[in-house]
Formats: structure tokens, C-alpha cells, sequence
């Protein structure tokens, strides 16, 4: 045992660091809903502070006010950004855009899909060659760009049912390079090294690459994040998701509660599918052409790196993965091919410090903390079990930290009176007469709180009565556990046992 | 733990030859089981003693039966039956109530309405898993709901309403707080803000609930294939008046109701006013329905009422001072007073058989069950009776002392004795609370019923917090001995004096008291003392005797109510203004309180308790007088009496009575023995502490002990009072050949002969030489 350290009591107490309102209780607080949606605009927590019972309302979830403070900083600055920088800020909507999709894919759906851009392609292929082949106009094109994606998802789909995990993933990519192969192989298509050109667009022909061109593309582009986003809080958080996060989590029991899990998955993986073949429409008309690097393994690469740096399954992560790696990639065009390996930099620093990506760096960083937190409380109740000011703050309580003072220093003098010869005057006479020590080591032990209490389980026949050692639970409708597998012979000598275990429980502590 | 179980009960618990039963019995892992009535003879398998003792009946009963399990409801709650087709889900509506929540969160709460869970339908009012009060509707596919901002403050009233707008689809939930000085657990001093108004559209309109649906106080209707119909999400609290509108109220009316204005009338359904019923005598279970179509609601397990309600000032304490007052129903998501079992078997008790202790025995492979219950003379011929303490078997019932009593092991001085069958018991959690247990929100629990199995009454149960018999199977110590000494005795249950008054034991020479007569009703008391009173004669050989006040509701001898209350060694306390019983309109706590000690009818009173070790008698000097030395004979004048026994070891201890004039005990009593020596795990008894100072434990203070009386009363009646629970536990003991024994033969065979007691002309003045 080492010697207990003198406790050093810091001054703890903060000013908020929130800013809460205090509404009035007597007056309606009017609750709007997001139209056809359940869902309230945002999440408040009403409650009390519990230093003053002061009323409070607090947003439960900030993650609103983030992508608002976040996308309008993008939307403000923008237009102020010189013709290169807000190219930059094309692409990263546009692959943010798709990024987001995709992880309804990955994350809700949970389907390894990595045939992203295989749908996106394909999709701009098509929409492309209806604009410039058969004359159809470019508004139409978002259409026929979903329906290949639907197409073409509904063909994917058909194997994820048999085969999952990493087969899938290379099946998938097996087909984005097929995908790539055909392509190349069409005939019409070989004057103009394999791409279409020339297709139409929203953006009219005479502001393409000029300014007002380009703030067209920033603000098209701003709007399809937006829809991209808005498409994964409407699955994620509505019915199809809450059935796919049941399935994630136990997914035979999601099973026997009704939940067609498969069913969920195939829909989401058709609608972000759908919703791929729209943004490739989108993009064969935002770049007026479409080519076979669309289909490339690099394009692909980047985009997984994107994925992983920000974290898997958030739409948050999406968004901010594809930001660093565009930058990066785009921004930085003057590094060269430095860029790629600053950006293989970041992905391993980011896989080797983080769980789950930049996304999930608060909540690494809170149970780091309560790691730290629980590791250094533990060193000081070896040391003597002194509440700490800081343990103060979180007992609601106040006598329980009495009864833990108390209780310290009790022990400290029982502990001083148990010796050989108490012992063995228990042993003599388990239910008394008790010397005064002994009666107060004994009424110590019985005052004890319930959980884990000792009890004795009598079993046989009653002309072979023996006894075992067993905890009580404390909990109603709980049955007690089984301590160790000795069988006493005697009542006295299993109250004995119980008594030697609690004296061994008395001089641990 | 077992493979399969099984577990009965029977009503009516007390029954003469020519009765009919009925036998309630569910089983699992079974379909038959084999039957057989047995009559009870000895319980304690202690090898001090005979051992678990019963005689077989064959024939008497079928002996095959076939059993299947059945499903036990538990929580109290109130159902209103007529409502599915008076609903207001169809058009708008304001259901508006006062309410107080004793354990919000955690789980889901129903407080108020028709809800079908099973079908997501209906609307109602309850309380969120997090704790806030929510109003919610469903169509039977989609759920929505509106909450209140703030959580709801445990054992605070509130008014709460929800309105619903069928043109606007808007609702509008209202939770205003009720705090006054004396009604919750908190004052004014602490500054919440319990208020929280808050209106929402919804995007799901109610539809009302299938028929089989009810409306419910404190709960929700649930379905499953297996159970049927059963009620879920229970409530922990108290609700008090309570009103349902088929119109949107308006601010102004809502304002005014939760300011305690009579409710509006204009579009009122049902307007459930939980003070009206109340009665010189207590209040039932109907909780009234004043509106125009008379929808009562009615209890189930028994809500407690007679509580305080939202606006209880504190100056009145019983509800029949003040029933405006007294609208709190308190309902426990645990309390379980009756069964409700199909019948297994119904049954007429065959004529001739011979009055005592009777069980069902129900066996099948590898499980066992008695189902106990006590048959009386059809007319009494015996001189002796012996009257079981049937409230006293109530009040311990399925009690959970040694595993959720944290103090249990320091009064016991035990480590507790656990069986497998208390393991199940405990797994199992089905058979509902005694009044030593709490219930979850932490209330004490004041009903108890025989209408469910009760472990602790099978015979060759020992109480697994103290580790030796307790109540019905110590008491068949003193029918065995009984049997054994050829006295010929009937017995009598508590509940047939209760029913009965004296007329119950006027027939009898001699009365003897079991182990623990603790639970008495005012006939009870009363009977006793009249019995005395007219010469019969009394052999109260117990301890903790005639404590409680208790009782029955008129017409349902099977659930006893007691409320425990300021002293006495009480397991809970009642809240401020609910210590009167329900049951009877009379106060209840410990009849010393009420001017009536126990030794003003038997000449002892209970002085401490203690489970380590028991001690013997010893005669004092007033055993040598001629009025009583008769009952000393054969034993010596320094013996110890009973210094041996099957609880803990002696005949004197566990919990013991003392003699004390300053509590009523008749000025003329002798004091035959008593036993000192206790041990400090006998500390003096709350009652007797006004002021508290050390040393008021067995080894210091002269009051833990345990008196021997005698006193005489009017037309040769006599009453001895043995003040120890460890006395008639005792008797067994050798076969029966002991001191203990011989003293009650010596006693008995006096008391069973009419006429003048031996020793009575003994009274003259005294003259003595020495």
C-alpha cells in the first residue's frame, strides 16, 4: 500500500462558455416543424442549471449552426474569390456533393459501393449523348442522367445481396474500369479521344469561362451541396435511416421487430444512385463535356481519401474531407506532384491519431478527456478516497460525499481493530456474544449498502444442509451471484467465510 | 434455477367443512400436476425439532390437475370502462389533470387516456423516457407527439393539460407548477420554473383506440399473443382531479381550472373528481365520474387513496377532516393485489374434516408447492382454540427485506440464509410487496393481499433475512405440540375475528395467541378485550403483539391495509396527512399511539428486537405465589425455561414484550418470569425513545427484557402473557418433553376446566414471618 498523499484542492467553477436563453415558462413557445417532416427546425434542451435551478434552453444540437456559420462563410466569400479560387470552390461543391451521397451508400446503406463515379460517368455519358446526339434539350438531361443512375444502381444492387464486404468493393471497382474500357472502345467517340463535347448546358455558351459564367457554376453548384445534403438528412434521420441505424446495431433483432432492413437498404442505395446519375448530368453540363478521366482510378483514390480523412458516414465528414483534399489538390496546384503525397501525408496522420476522422475529433478528444478524468480519480481513491472539488461538481448529492468521508474514517478505525484474536472470536461464535470490537466491525459490515452484499445460499436436503457464498444484486428482480465455489458444511462456518471475505474487503479499501 | 415452476393460491383463505374454495394455480414447463390435501402439522426442518410434518388427505381433492401458466398484472392503475364509445379522438378535446410524478424517466409513463400501445393509437398523456411531460397521438400508423420544455420535477404537483384542434391539427400541451408550502417535497424557497407552455402542429391526427383499448389512469393498454390485453408503461405518482373536454378550452378556462375552479361545463365528457366518495368509513376503489355520462374509473390493485392532494394546506391531516383536500391517488408501477388467476379447481370442503392448518400440495417433477389455508370447526366443540395470525402472515407477505432492506442485516444480526427456491423468488418478482417493502418510486407499500402466492407462508419457509421460521411456519410449532399433548383445540384466523368480534371466540375456554399476533384491527382489539372481559381466558404467547393498527375494507377480507407512521419500528414512514387507512376512515401507526398499548388488554407490549441469539426464562419471585405457583409445577425454582428452542437457540428473544404499568397494565398483575441478558443487536424499541443517549441496548438498559404475566379478570377469566416469539418455537423441541412444555400443560389444563382458576382464594392480606 503506498502512503496516502495530502489532496490538493483546486478552485474549480467556469463561466458558461454557451450562450443559453432563459425563456419564460408561462408564455406558448411555438414549435415549428420542417414542412412533411415530423422534425423540428432545431433541437432545443430545456432544463435548469443545476448551480442555481435558473431555467435554461440550450440548442441540443449544434451541428445546424455549424454547417449554417460554415456554407454561408462559403456562400458570402465566394463572389469575392479571384476566377481560380472560385473554381476551387466549384469542384469542391460539386465532389462534396457527391461525397455526401455516397456515404448514404456507405454509411446508412452500409453497402462497400465504390462505383461512385463509375454511376456518375455513366450517367454524364448518357445525358451528354441524348443532348448532342438526339438533340434532347439540357433540362431534360437531369432526368435522363437519374434514370441511368437508377439503371445502373439497380444493376449494382443486384449482387450486394449475394456478396458483401470487400468483394463487393472490388467488384465494384472491376466496374468502373469496365465501365472506363467500353467507353474507349466506341467508335463514334475515338476522334474525340473518347469524350463528348460540347453539350449543353444552363450555363449559356458565350459566360462560359468568363466571370459570370463561373459565379453561375458557384451558385449551381453551392444549391446541388445543398440538395445533396438536405437528400442525406431527409434518409438518415427519417424512417429509411432509423430502420437502417436498428439494423446496423443489431440487425436479427431489427429483424424480428419488423424492420425489412434489406428492403431499406436496396432504397437508399437506389435513390443515391438516382441522385448520382443526376449530379453526373450536372456535371457533363458544367464543364460543357464529359471524359473518360471521370471514370479514372486516381479521380477515385481522391475521393477515398477525401472519405476517410473526414470520416466515415457523416455528412460533416464528407464535406470537410473534401475540402482539405481539394485544396490541397486544386488550391496548391503550384506544389505539383508534392500535392499527392501531402495528401497521402494528411490521410495517414489522420488514420493514425483519429477513430473515425476529422468528424469525430470532438468526441475523441471528450473521452480522451473522461480517460484521463477516471484514471487520475481511481489513483486518488486508492490514495484515500477524498472527493475532489472537481468530483464535487457532478454529486448531486452533498451527503454522499459525507457518508464518504465518514465511512473513510470509520474504516480507518475498524481497520485498526481487527486482529488474530478477533478473528478467532468470531470463528467461536459467529451470532454472539461479541466482545465491543467486534460488535462494531459486525454492525459495520451489516449497515452496508445492498449491491454486493453477501449472502449464504443453503442447499440440499435438510438432513444435509451445506452452504455456498453468494452476492445479492440490489436490484429488484435481479437474483444474487455466485461468490466462489466453497461448500461449507455448517451455518457457523459459512458465516464465517462471509465474515473473513468482508474483513478482506475492509483492509483492501 | 428450476427447470419448471409452479404456484398457487386459494380464496377464501378461512373456510368451515361444507365451504366451497377455488384454487388458483399457474405453472410453467407443465400442463399436469399431481394434487393431494394435506393437513400441516409441523414446517421447520430445523433437526432440533420434529421436521416438516403433514398428514395426507387422499381423496379429498382430484388428483390430477391440469395447470398452464397465467399471467400476473402488476401496477396499480384505473380503468374506465364506456369510454370507447364516448372518445374524443375524432374531433378536438382537453384532457386537463393535477398531477404528481414520483419517478419520471427512465422509462415511458402513461398517466392519462386511451392508448393502444400494441396498435400505436389513440392519445394520451404521459411522461417521456427523459423525464418531461409529453402528449401524444397516433393514427395506428404514425406517432406524434408535442413535449414540455422542462423536465418534471419528482414529488412536485402540477397541472398539466393537452389540447388537440382537429381544424388547425395544432396541440397544445400546459404544465404549470403547483408548489405550495406543505404539499411536495420541496417549498418555495427553490427557485425553479415548473412552468412550460408549449404548442406545436402535428402531422399525425389521432384515431381513437380498438375497443378493447380502455381509457386508463396510469397506464396504457398493451397486447401480445401470449397475455392478450395487459397494461404497460405504468405510472409512478399521484393523480388528482381530472377533466376531458370535446372542445379546445380556452387559456382563460384552463387558467382557471388549474386554480382549483370547478370545471367547466360546455363540452365536458368526464370530469373524474378523486375527492368525491370519501366516507366516515374510507373510500373504494371507484374514483367518481361526474360528468354527464358517468364514466368511473375504476381501480385495479388497489391505488392508494386517501393521499394529499394539489391543494392539501397542511392544517388537516385525514382526508375526513377535509376531502376537498384529498384528491391524491397514489398508483405504483409494482403494486400487485390480486392475481386475478382463472380458478384451477373449485371445491367443497368435505364435511367432518377436523379444524386446522391445510395446504394444497401441488407436485410435479422436480417442483413442489403448498397452498395453505386454514379450516375451522363447523360448529366449535373444542375448549382451546388456537388463532392464527392470518394479518400478521399478510403484512410479511412475499416480503423483500433481505434483498433490497440495506438496515435488514443490522436489525437481523444475520447474514441472510437464501434457498434456491428465494433465488427464484427473487428472479421471479411477480408475487407482488409486503408492507416491509417499498415500492420502486420509494413509497412504502400499505396494501397486502392473499389473492397471489405467498412464499413465506409455505410451511418449511425460513425467513431468508434472519435464516429460522417466521409467522404461519413457526406458528405450526405450537400446532404441533398441540397435537402432541392431546389438548383438544380448534383454530380461528385473525380474519374471523376480525369478522366476527368476540362471537368468534366465545365458545372457546381458552384462546391461544401465535408467535406474532403484530397486525390488529379495532374488532380485533376490541373482541379480545370483551372476550376477557366476560372470562375467557387468553394465552398470548407471543411477541410484538397487538401493534399495528390494520384493516379490511368492508366485503374484501383479502387485501389489509396499515399505514406506518411516526414511531414504532416501522419499515417505511407515511407521508405527512396519509397515515389514516383508507380501508376504514380510522388512523392508523401503533395503537399505543392511539391510547390503547398492548398491555392494557394482555398486560405486555413490545419492548425491543433481536435476531442474534435467544435466551431462557427465569422465575421471578412473584412465580412463587399460590395464586400461580400451580403453574410451576415440576418445574424448579432456579431452572432455566427454555434454554433451548428452533429459534436461535432459547425460548426467550427475537422480539419480546415487557411489563409496564405507566402503559395500562392492570395494577393487579404478577410478574411469573422474565429473561435478561440480551445482547446490544436488542436495542430499546423507538417508541420508548424521547430522548436519545447511549446504552439503550440489551446489555445496558433494564427495559430489554422479556415478562411472563398473569393477571385475572371478571366472571374467572385470566389472561398469561408470554412476552417472546421464541416461546411456542420452543415446544417442539425434544418430542415435546420440556419445561417450556410442561408449563403450557400445566397452564391449559387449568384454563380448559370451567369454573374458578386454581390459586384464586389465595387473595387475602398478606402476614408473613419472613
Amino acid at each position: 500500500m503506498t502512503d496516502p498523499i495530502a489532496p490538493v484542492f483546486h478552485r474549480v467553477g467556469n463561466r458558461r462558455h454557451e450562450y443559453v436563453l432563459v425563456p419564460d415558462g408561462k408564455r406558448d413557445w411555438h414549435r415549428g416543424r420542417v414542412p412533411g417532416l415530423s422534425r423540428h427546425w432545431l433541437m432545443w434542451r430545456g432544463g435548469y442549471n443545476p448551480k442555481t435551478l435558473q431555467r435554461e434552453r440550450r440548442m441540443a444540437d449544434k451541428r445546424p449552426l455549424w454547417w449554417f456559420l460554415g456554407l454561408g462563410a462559403l456562400a458570402c466569400a465566394a463572389p469575392l474569390l479571384p476566377d481560380t479560387l472560385l473554381q476551387v470552390a466549384v469542384v469542391f461543391c460539386v465532389f462534396a456533393a457527391i461525397n455526401v451521397i455516397w456515404t448514404l451508400i456507405i454509411g446508412a446503406a452500409g453497402i462497400l459501393s465504390l462505383a461512385t463515379m463509375a454511376v456518375v460517368g455513366l450517367s454524364a455519358y448518357a445525358a451528354a449523348a441524348t443532348n448532342v446526339f438526339l438533340g434532347v434539350p439540357w433540362p431534360l438531361m437531369f432526368l435522363v442522367g437519374a434514370l441511368v443512375g437508377l439503371v445502373v444502381g439497380g444493376l449494382l444492387a443486384l449482387p450486394s445481396t449475394r456478396i458483401d464486404g470487400l468483394y463487393y468493393a472490388l467488384l465494384t471497382i472491376g466496374v468502373a474500369e469496365i465501365c472506363r474500357v467500353s467507353i474507349s472502345q466506341i467508335r463514334a467517340l475515338a476522334p474525340q479521344n473518347s469524350s463528348i463535347n460540347n453539350v449543353g448546358s444552363f450555363i449559356p455558351q458565350d459566360w462560359y469561362l468568363q466571370r459570370p459564367g463561373l459565379l453561375l457554376s458557384f451558385a449551381s453548384a453551392f444549391v446541388l451541396l445543398l440538395a445533396a445534403l438536405f437528400l442525406f438528412r431527409t434518409i438518415n434521420s427519417e424512417r429509411l435511416g432509423l430502420q437502417l441505424q436498428a439494423a446496423r446495431e443489431d440487425e436479427d433483432f431489427a429483424e424480428a421487430t419488423g424492420i425489412d432492413y434489406r428492403r431499406a437498404r436496396l432504397n437508399v442505395f437506389l435513390i443515391s444512385s438516382a441522385a448520382l446519375g443526376f449530379v453526373g448530368a450536372y456535371y457533363a453540363m458544367l464543364y460543357r463535356s464529359i471524359s473518360l478521366n471521370v471514370f479514372s482510378l486516381d479521380q477515385l483514390l481522391l475521393m477515398f481519401a477525401m472519405i476517410v480523412i473526414g470520416g466515415m458516414g457523416r455528412a460533416e465528414g464528407a464535406v470537410i474531407g473534401t475540402a482539405i483534399v481539394v485544396v490541397i489538390d486544386r488550391a496548391l496546384i503550384d506544389l505539383g506532384p508534392l500535392r499527392i503525397i501531402l495528401i497521402a501525408a494528411v490521410m495517414i496522420a489522420v488514420t493514425l491519431t483519429t477513430h473515425a476522422g476529422l468528424a469525430d475529433v470532438r468526441t475523441q478528444f471528450r473521452g480522451w478527456r473522461n480517460r484521463i478524468k477516471s484514471e487520475r480519480r481511481a489513483a486518488r481513491t486508492r490514495k484515500g478516497g477524498e472527493v475532489m472539488p472537481e468530483e464535487a461538481t457532478e454529486i448531486s448529492d452533498k451527503q454522499e460525499i459525507a457518508y464518504r468521508r465518514f465511512d473513510r474514517r470509520l474504516r480507518d478505525r475498524l481497520k485498526a481493530l481487527i486482529t488474530p484474536d478477533l478473528l478467532e472470536e468470531h470463528k467461536a461464535a459467529p451470532l454472539g456474544p461479541h466482545s465491543d470490537a467486534l460488535a462494531r466491525v459486525l454492525n459495520y459490515f451489516r449497515r452496508g449498502e445492498m449491491p454486493d452484499k453477501y449472502a449464504i445460499l443453503q442447499d440440499g436436503p435438510p438432513e444435509a444442509w451445506t452452504y455456498t457464498v453468494m452476492a445479492l444484486s440490489g436490484e429488484p428482480g435481479k437474483p444474487p451471484r455466485v461468490v466462489d465455489d466453497r461448500v461449507y458444511q455448517t451455518r457457523d462456518e459459512a458465516y464465517h467465510a462471509v465474515f473473513l471475505l468482508r474483513v478482506n474487503d475492509l483492509l483492501e479499501s | 434455477m428450476a427447470k419448471h415452476r409452479i404456484f398457487g393460491y386459494c380464496t377464501p383463505w378461512s373456510v368451515k367443512p361444507g365451504d366451497d374454495m377455488r384454487f388458483m394455480v399457474s405453472a410453467e414447463g407443465v400442463t399436469e400436476a399431481r394434487a393431494m390435501l394435506v393437513r400441516l402439522l409441523h414446517g421447520d426442518e430445523n433437526a432440533a425439532g420434529p421436521g416438516f410434518v403433514e398428514q395426507e388427505i387422499p381423496g379429498a381433492v382430484p388428483d390430477l390437475l391440469h395447470v398452464r401458466r397465467q399471467f400476473t398484472q402488476k401496477g396499480s392503475y384505473a380503468e374506465v370502462s364506456g369510454m370507447e364509445v364516448h372518445d374524443v379522438a375524432d374531433g378536438s378535446f382537453t384532457l386537463a389533470a393535477f398531477v404528481f410524478p414520483t419517478a419520471p424517466g427512465t422509462r415511458r409513463q402513461t398517466m392519462l387516456g386511451r392508448w393502444d400501445i400494441a396498435g400505436s393509437q389513440g392519445w394520451a398523456l404521459g411522461i417521456n423516457p427523459e423525464g418531461h411531460l409529453e402528449f401524444w397521438v397516433g393514427n395506428g400508423q404514425d406517432v406524434d407527439q408535442v413535449t414540455a420544455e422542462v423536465p418534471l420535477i419528482p414529488r412536485s404537483w402540477y397541472f398539466v393539460a393537452a389540447t388537440w384542434d382537429a381544424a388547425t391539427r395544432r396541440a397544445r400541451l400546459v404544465q404549470l407548477g403547483r408548489v405550495g408550502r406543505y404539499n411536495g417535497k420541496l417549498g418555495l424557497v427553490a427557485p425553479y420554473d415548473y412552468d412550460s407552455i408549449v404548442t406545436s402542429a402535428l402531422t399525425t391526427a389521432p384515431r381513437a383506440a380498438v375497443a378493447e383499448a380502455p381509457f386508463l389512469w396510469a397506464g396504457a393498454s398493451d397486447w401480445n399473443d401470449q397475455r392478450g390485453r395487459f397494461v404497460e408503461t405504468l405510472y409512478n405518482g399521484k393523480i388528482d382531479r381530472t377533466g376531458l373536454w370535446n372542445r379546445v378550452l380556452t387559456d382563460d378556462e384552463i387558467q382557471a381550472i388549474s386554480a382549483g375552479a370547478e370545471p367547466v361545463s360546455q363540452g365536458l365528457v368526464a370530469y373524474w373528481d378523486t375527492t368525491a366518495g370519501y366516507s366516515d368509513g374510507g373510500i373504494g376503489d371507484t374514483i367518481q365520474d361526474l360528468g354527464p355520462h358517468g364514466l368511473h374509473a375504476r381501480g385495479v390493485n388497489r391505488p392508494v387513496r386517501g393521499m394529499t392532494g394539489w391543494n392539501w394546506q397542511g392544517r388537516d391531516d385525514c382526508f375526513r377532516l377535509n376531502p376537498g383536500q384529498y384528491g391524491g391517488v397514489h398508483f405504483h408501477d409494482d403494486a400487485m393485489t390480486d392475481c386475478r388467476w382463472e380458478p384451477t379447481v373449485e371445491w367443497t370442503l368435505p364435511k367432518g374434516l377436523k379444524s386446522g392448518v391445510y395446504a394444497l400440495r401441488l407436485t410435479t417433477d422436480g417442483a413442489e408447492d403448498h397452498v395453505p389455508f386454514f379450516v375451522r370447526a363447523e360448529t366449535p366443540k373444542a375448549p382451546v382454540a388456537v388463532l392464527m395470525s392470518t394479518f400478521t402472515y399478510l403484512a410479511y407477505a412475499n416480503e423483500h427485506l433481505a434483498y433490497e432492506a440495506p438496515i435488514a442485516q443490522a436489525i437481523t444480526a444475520h447474514t441472510p440464509i437464501l434457498t434456491r427456491r428465494d433465488v427464484d423468488f427473487v428472479k421471479l418478482n411477480e408475487f407482488g410487496l409486503s408492507t416491509y417493502d417499498h415500492h420502486s418510486d420509494g413509497a412504502g407499500c400499505c396494501y397486502s393481499s392473499y389473492l397471489r402466492p405467498i412464499l413465506n407462508i409455505r410451511p418449511k419457509y425460513r425467513s431468508s433475512a434472519m435464516g429460522f421460521p417466521w409467522a404461519l411456519p413457526a406458528d405450526l410449532s405450537l400446532i404441533w405440540w398441540m397435537e402432541q399433548s392431546g389438548f383438544d383445540y380448534e383454530i380461528l384466523t385473525d380474519h374471523d375475528l376480525h369478522a366476527e368480534g368476540a362471537a368468534a371466540l366465545d365458545p372457546y375456554r381458552v384462546v391461544i395467541n401465535c408467535t406474532h399476533p403484530e397486525y390488529y384491527s379495532e374488532r380485533m382489539m376490541d373482541a379480545t378485550e370483551d372476550y376477557l372481559t366476560r372470562g375467557g381466558r387468553v394465552i398470548y404467547a407471543g411477541g410484538n403483539g397487538y401493534y399495528w393498527v390494520s384493516g379490511l375494507r368492508e366485503g374484501e377480507p383479502g387485501i389489509m391495509e396499515v399505514r406506518k407512521l411516526d414511531t414504532g419500528s416501522r419499515a417505511w414512514q407515511a407521508e405527512a396527512g396519509e397515515g389514516y387507512l383508507a380501508s376504514t376512515g380510522e388512523r392508523s401507526g401503533l395503537w399505543r399511539s392511539r391510547g390503547r398499548a398492548p398491555q392494557k388488554i394482555v398486560g405486555i407490549g413490545f419492548t425491543a428486537e433481536g435476531m442474534d441469539r435467544c435466551t431462557h426464562f427465569e422465575r421471578m419471585p412473584d412465580s412463587f405465589h399460590k395464586r400461580v405457583d400451580w403453574m410451576f409445577d415440576g418445574i424448579a425454582a432456579d431452572e432455566k425455561i427454555g434454554d433451548f428452542g428452533l429459534g436461535l437457540g432459547g425460548s426467550a428473544g427475537i422480539e419480546i414484550d415487557r411489563y409496564d404499568l405507566a402503559l395500562g397494565t392492570p395494577p393487579h398483575t404478577l410478574l411469573l418470569g422474565m429473561a435478561d441478558g440480551f445482547s446490544d443487536n436488542y436495542p430499546l424499541v423507538s417508541e420508548e425513545i424521547t430522548y436519545a443517549f447511549p446504552g439503550r441496548g440489551g446489555t445496558q438498559d433494564p427495559q430489554v427484557r422479556a415478562d411472563i404475566t398473569y393477571f385475572t379478570t371478571a366472571n374467572d377469566g385470566a389472561c398469561l402473557g408470554i412476552g417472546s416469539i421464541a416461546w411456542s418455537m420452543a415446544l417442539p423441541v425434544n418430542g415435546g418433553q420440556n419445561n417450556v412444555g410442561r408449563f403450557m400443560k400445566n397452564v391449559l389444563d387449568a384454563f380448559v376446566k370451567p369454573g374458578p382458576l386454581p390459586g384464586g382464594a389465595h387473595v387475602g392480606e398478606e402476614k408473613l414471618w419472613r
